[in-house]
């Protein structure tokens, strides 16, 4: 009975990659309906939607990536669900939009988005035999990485700097 | 006898091998002045070479392919010698601020066409030889003074309980000297974000000739008082100077000048050349901060109705409110202003726009936004909501107005820039008056040799013992029981990538916790918009940045309205005030034809 339950444990904590590939594409979903649908004054806008067209690139390289014959014949191997999954998760609900008074907040929740992002991705990269998959959580990981720091710029230059 | 037989001794020559010396050259001495070099790593393109050259022998050749940074002093040209005219007196040599220029021990040149005479000296001389070096520049015949004359200013025992000025200014004597070390390149000239006439009017200085400096100064600047104390001096950073020695004083120079000409004559000296028809046109102007003042100068020399809006109860914007008095003393801006109103500007004060921006519209031909960054930005680390955590900026503007301030024992200040150390050393004065000690800790995200907050203020700072820790990021404010306990730092080993984006990474095993019973963060600032209203902000185009979208004029994507300073373009005293000539000149042209 022991043995039995470890495996039910350990097979719990496996996800395919189908499963994987369909949470990181309703993640970069979310973020696309989050910036498209934030209620700001025209003087953010720019900003947001700048956000918006981002998470929408993202959103496609999945689309892309999911019918990619390389991936197509490791869509149902199992991998280890990495300990930042729940934060993972948790970005998929959107939060109250109340919270987004000014840029600084937008920016903030977009580079928390990032590097949860960028966390996922790379624990993920970490749990998977070296192959196509490894390399594609490698590549998002990157991707994420470069996001943040693009966005990391934008704060540098409006938080600190007076917008300039 | 001797003489008679003499002749007879040139016989003795018949028949001797004759003597036929080399025609190939000899070498030269070790000094000696042959053709050209010039180092063109070092050469910055200042065109002192060819200014010193009484023959006119160097001429400045633009080099297509050479980069050029104004802000750092280099010029992309270098110098082009004319061998017709050249007397090897090498002047040039010895004036040249960079060293770059040195004579040869190569002098043969034999050639038909004379246009090979006019050279463009590289490392490698004339020929291409690489001949070692001549004359070059030494100390004894170095032209240049290199050292700086000292500015007196008060001690920090003098200074550190009370906001009287630091900087005394120059005396007679010193300026003279000051500005005899410079050298008219006019690399200042060009660095400067409004372009002064800093050559002409140090010249004027040294030439004792006190009114024709305040006339250069004022050809560019009405805030020269501001502008002698406070300026960021980038003419200094491209002083040609500067690259061996000391820049000039440029910025003290400016202060000496104006400091010396009473209030009356400068009115007098800043009117000439104003436009003494009215034009009709009415302008209104929203912030009476260096951008909006220099624009309600401009405008009201050419004779437009300028009024401008105020919210607070002075004008002068961030230089009032934002710099302590022991940098910028009030009654210095006061007689900036003052000067900007003998035009004829209109200052009301007290007058927060609200929503009327409608009524600007309809009321005026032209509508300038010129407000500063008056908004202090936050951390939002963890604890930063408590009313014990306070913004610089805020702060700052309060201890102008004279308002209570409750001033704690202990006291961290977060940021590592002006603002930081401006409140830092404000609080710190404030506490040796209450407390008889201070207690001041500045937290810099920066290392030490990357500070924002310019050396000077380190410096004094350090003088008027405030703890400074840098590499330091804010982790939170740790409150209990809702009391405030002080602010935990982690180090920061890198701000910036590779690329040179800001992506701070940190080691949070070393943690400081920096006792506090207030702190104060000092990290940014942001523009105050709301009084533009919602049909306006909608009806503008704005950047990504938050900032309205404006043309090489400042004009918005409404005609009727323009946008300058700190708002568009960050803090900064010089450029709002060369952002205030620019959106004055398209406003100008704009009601020129309306």
């Amino acid at each position: 009975m022991q043995e039995k339950g470890e495996d039910y444990k350990s097979l719990k904590e496996m996800v395919t990659i189908g499963e994987i590939l369909k949470k990181a594409s309703a993640f970069e979903q979310s973020a696309f309906n989050f910036y498209s649908t934030l209620k700001v004054s025209k003087r953010l806008r720019p900003l947001v939607q700048d956000l918006a067209k981002e998470e929408q690139s993202h959103l496609d390289l999945f689309q892309t990536l999911s019918k990619h014959p390389d991936l197509e014949n490791h869509i149902a191997d199992l991998v280890k669900v990495p300990a930042s999954d729940h934060r993972f998760s948790d970005y998929i609900l959107l939060p109250k939009q109340d919270d987004f008074r000014d840029e600084q907040a937008i920016l903030q929740y977009a580079l928390g988005r990032e590097q949860v992002a960028m966390q996922q991705y790379d624990s993920l990269a970490k749990e998977t035999p070296p192959g196509p998959i490894q390399d594609l959580f490698r590549f998002l990981a990157n991707e994420e990485l470069e996001h943040k720091k693009e966005l990391e710029k934008w704060y540098y230059e409006i938080v600190h700097s007076g917008g300039v | 006898m001797k003489s008679i037989l003499a002749p007879l001794k040139a016989l003795s020559f018949l028949g001797r091998e004759p003597v036929t010396l080399p025609i190939a050259p000899r070498p030269a001495a070790p000094n000696y002045r042959g053709f050209h070099i010039n180092d063109w790593e070092k050469c910055i393109g200042c065109g002192t070479c060819a200014t010193i050259c009484d023959n006119y022998a160097i001429r400045m050749v633009d080099i297509k392919d050479l980069s050029s940074d104004p802000i750092k002093g280099i010029k992309p040209r270098r110098p082009a010698i004319d061998y017709g005219r050249c007397c090897w007196c090498a002047l040039c040599v010895d004036v040249c601020p960079t060293g770059s220029l040195a004579l040869s021990r190569e002098y043969v040149h034999i050639g038909l066409d004379l246009n090979t005479f006019f050279i463009l000296p590289d490392e490698k001389g004339m020929h291409g030889l690489g001949f070692p070096k001549g004359w070059a520049k030494s100390s004894d015949s170095d032209l240049l003074d290199l050292k700086r004359q000292p500015i007196p200013e008060l001690t920090a025992k003098e200074r550190q309980d009370s906001f009287v000025e630091i900087v005394q200014g120059f005396d007679d004597q010193t300026a003279l000297l000051e500005a005899s070390r410079c050298i008219q390149c006019g690399m200042c000239h060009d660095a400067c974000p409004t372009h002064m006439h800093a050559p002409e009017y140090i010249r004027a200085i040294w030439a004792g000739e006190l009114e024709e400096a305040v006339q250069q100064i004022y050809r560019t600047n009405p805030l020269a008082n501001v502008c002698g104390r406070v300026c960021t001096h980038r003419c200094e950073t491209a002083c040609s100077i500067g690259v061996r020695g000391k820049a000039i004083s440029i910025r003290w120079l400016k202060r000496y000048a104006m400091d010396k000409v009473s209030h009356e004559r400068i009115k007098q000296i800043a009117s000439k050349g104003r436009n003494t028809i009215e034009s009709g046109k009415k302008v209104a102007i929203v912030g009476a901060g260096p951008a909006g003042l220099t624009a309600a100068y401009d405008l009201a020399r050419q004779g437009h109705a300028v009024t401008i809006f105020e919210a607070l109860e002075k004008p002068g914007g961030m230089m009032r409110y934002g710099i302590p008095e022991y940098r910028l003393p009030y009654d210095k801006i006061d007689e900036d202003i003052d000067v900007i109103e003998s035009m004829g500007v209109d200052i009301r004060c007290n007058v927060h726009i609200g929503h009327q921006m409608a009524s600007l519209e309809n009321d005026f031909d032209a509508t300038l936004i010129a407000i500063g960054l008056h908004g202090g930005r936050s951390t939002r680390v963890p604890g930063t909501d408590h009313p014990h955590v306070y913004s610089a900026i805020d702060l700052l503007r309060r201890l102008t107005l004279k308002e209570k301030i409750e001033v704690k024992k202990k006291i961290v200040v977060i940021g590592g820039g002006n603002v930081a150390f401006d409140i830092a050393r404000s609080l710190a004065r404030l506490q040796r008056n209450l407390f008889g000690e201070v207690k001041v800790v500045i937290t810099a995200l920066e290392d030490r040799e990357n500070l924002l907050a310019s050396p000077v203020e380190v410096k004094e700072a350090n003088e008027e013992e405030l703890q400074l820790f840098t590499s330091r990021g804010p982790r939170r404010c740790v409150v209990k029981d809702g009391t405030l306990m002080g602010l935990e730092t982690v180090r920061c080993i890198s701000i910036f990538d590779e690329q040179g984006r800001f992506h701070p990474k940190y080691d949070d095993s070393d943690l400081i916790f920096h006792e506090a019973d207030m702190v104060v963060e000092a990290i940014g600032q942001a523009p105050q918009l709301d009084f533009l209203g919602d049909e306006l902000t909608e009806r503008l185009e704005w950047d990504k940045r938050g900032r309205p979208v404006i043309n090489q004029g400042g004009c918005t994507s409404e005609p009727w309205l323009w946008a300058a300073g700190d708002v568009v373009e960050g803090p900064d005293v010089i450029h709002a005030i060369a952002a205030g000539h620019r959106v004055a000149n398209s406003i100008h042209q704009y009601l020129s034809i309306k």
